[in-house]
Parts: structure tokens; sequence; C-alpha cells
């Protein structure tokens, strides 16, 4: 089971850009005194991945291909609560480049810039139907909309 | 836009996707070859090659996927003829003068250099 960082999307423009927030807790087994960089940037890259596959309706499976710069000039500590804004800059149907910002109380704690592909139908995994009903039912989980309202 | 102007501008585009100095950015430099491209890397140099010079790449237009489909196109490892013309017609930018002298399949991916790069975004440019 992967692991999920974002506790619920706020906003979703489709293919455009996103909101979304995650809640740290010292509850979670890799968390001491700070939140490691490494996973406000896996968040970043969650909530891209979302806004990304969110540009076709969520028929595409997409892979991280290139994470072209990051940042983290301050800490978030447990009690936190990032919030993760992401948007498009340019994309293809190969895939999207992405900007994203985590900031908690205004203060910037992780940037990034990042590629997200879309994988190509002959290399997609076998859609198991369970696996996407699980995969359905925690986007639901997380507010993501899944019919374009 | 001048040659020159168009060579700085695809090396500034390459050398940024790959992660490689400027000088070592040339026009005779295979982007496989010589300066490891992987992948991954093309796109980040279609994204760069549109944003730069404002350009619409189509998808396969400059990287095609799959190039030879016909089994006229390739014979014991050798690009046919037929496969040349057909190169010719798929790829109008690339220099195909050194690749006929050696026609191997695996030669392809050699025609994909700098150079190469600014033919395509001059073709492009003189087209809008």
């Amino acid at each position: 089971m992967r692991y999920v960082l974002i506790d619920r999307f706020l906003e979703l423009e489709r293919g455009e850009r996103a909101r979304a927030v995650k809640c740290v807790t010292r509850g979670e087994p890799f968390v001491g005194d700070a939140y490691p960089s490494a996973l406000v940037l896996e968040a970043l890259l969650q909530t891209g991945g979302v806004l990304a596959r969110s540009g076709s309706g969520f028929k595409t499976m997409s892979v991280l291909g290139k994470v072209e710069r990051a940042a983290f000039p301050v800490e978030a500590h447990p009690g936190d609560r990032i919030q993760l804004d992401v948007r498009a800059v340019r994309t293809r149907p190969e895939g999207t480049v992405c900007e994203g910002v985590a900031t908690v109380d205004g203060k910037v704690v992780g940037e990034a810039e990042f590629m997200i592909v879309f994988l190509p139908e002959e290399l997609a995994p076998p859609q198991d139907p369970g696996v996407t009903e699980v995969r359905r039912n925690l986007m639901r989980a997380l507010a993501i909309p899944l019919e374009e309202s | 836009m001048d040659d020159q102007e168009i060579f700085t501008k695809v090396q500034k585009c390459v050398a940024d996707a790959l992660g490689r100095d400027e000088d070592e950015v040339q026009p005779d430099k295979a982007l496989q070859r010589d300066l490891e491209a992987e992948s991954i890397d093309y796109l980040d140099i279609t994204f760069q090659l549109e944003k730069v010079f404002g350009i619409t790449i189509e998808k396969d237009e400059l990287f095609p996927q799959k190039i030879f489909q016909d089994e006229a196109y390739v014979r014991d490892g050798v690009v046919t003829e037929q496969g040349i013309e057909f190169l010719k017609e798929k790829l109008p930018f690339a220099d195909l003068a050194t690749f006929r002298e050696d026609p191997k399949v695996t030669r392809v991916p050699d025609l994909f250099t700098v150079g190469l790069l600014c033919n395509y975004v001059k073709m492009k440019l003189s087209s809008a």
C-alpha cells in the first residue's frame, strides 16, 4: 500500500491548479521534531500528480519524471497544517510541468518545480476493478472531485 | 531570429535539460550518444523549446516514438533505401548525408543532434 501524504484537497481546477492540505502529526513513524523535507516534497509531488491526471479526467496513469529544483527554507513541525499549492505551468500530451509551494501559516516550508509524465497505455498497469474501486474511494476520501461539475 | 541566436537558445535549453555545461552542447553532438540524454530528457527538451521559442511541437513531430513500422524500411539491421526516404519525409530537418554512408538502424538515434534541434526550430519559426 502506497503512503498518501495528502489529507484533503481544498480546491481543484482540472489541469490548472490545486490546493491541498497535509497535517503533520508526531504519530507518523518518521516524524521527530521536524517534518522531513523529502516528505514535504513528496506531498507536493502527490498533489501535482492528481492535478496532472485531473486534466484527462483521471483516465491516464502518471509517474514522476523529474524534479527540476526544490528548496526548503524553513522546517515544518508536528501540529503544523501544511498548505500545498500546485499549478500546471506547461502541459503536453506526454506530461505536465508543475510548480508547487508548501506553506505553514504563510511561511514557505518547501517549493519545487517538477515534471509529471503520463504513462502510455501499453506501459500502464492493468486496471484491476478491485484496485480501481479502492483508488476511487481514496480519491473521494481526499475530496478529489472525480466528475467534472 | 538568425542562426546564431537560434543556436544560443537551443544550446541553453539542452544544457538546462541535461544538466550540462553549455560548452559541451555543440551542433555536432548527438543527444543520446554524446550528451547521455535519457527518454525523460527528450520531453524536458521539448517543453523548453516550446517555452523559449513560443512554438508548438506536436506529439512525435520532433522525437517520434516509433519510426519504422513497416518491414520494408529495415532489413538485417540496415535501413533500406525506402526506409531512408521515409526518414527524409518524417524528419525533413535531419541531416541524412552521413547516415546514408552507414545506414545501420542502431545509428538512427545519432541523427538527433543539437544541430537537428536548431534546424527544426528554424523550420518551425519560418512556417509560423
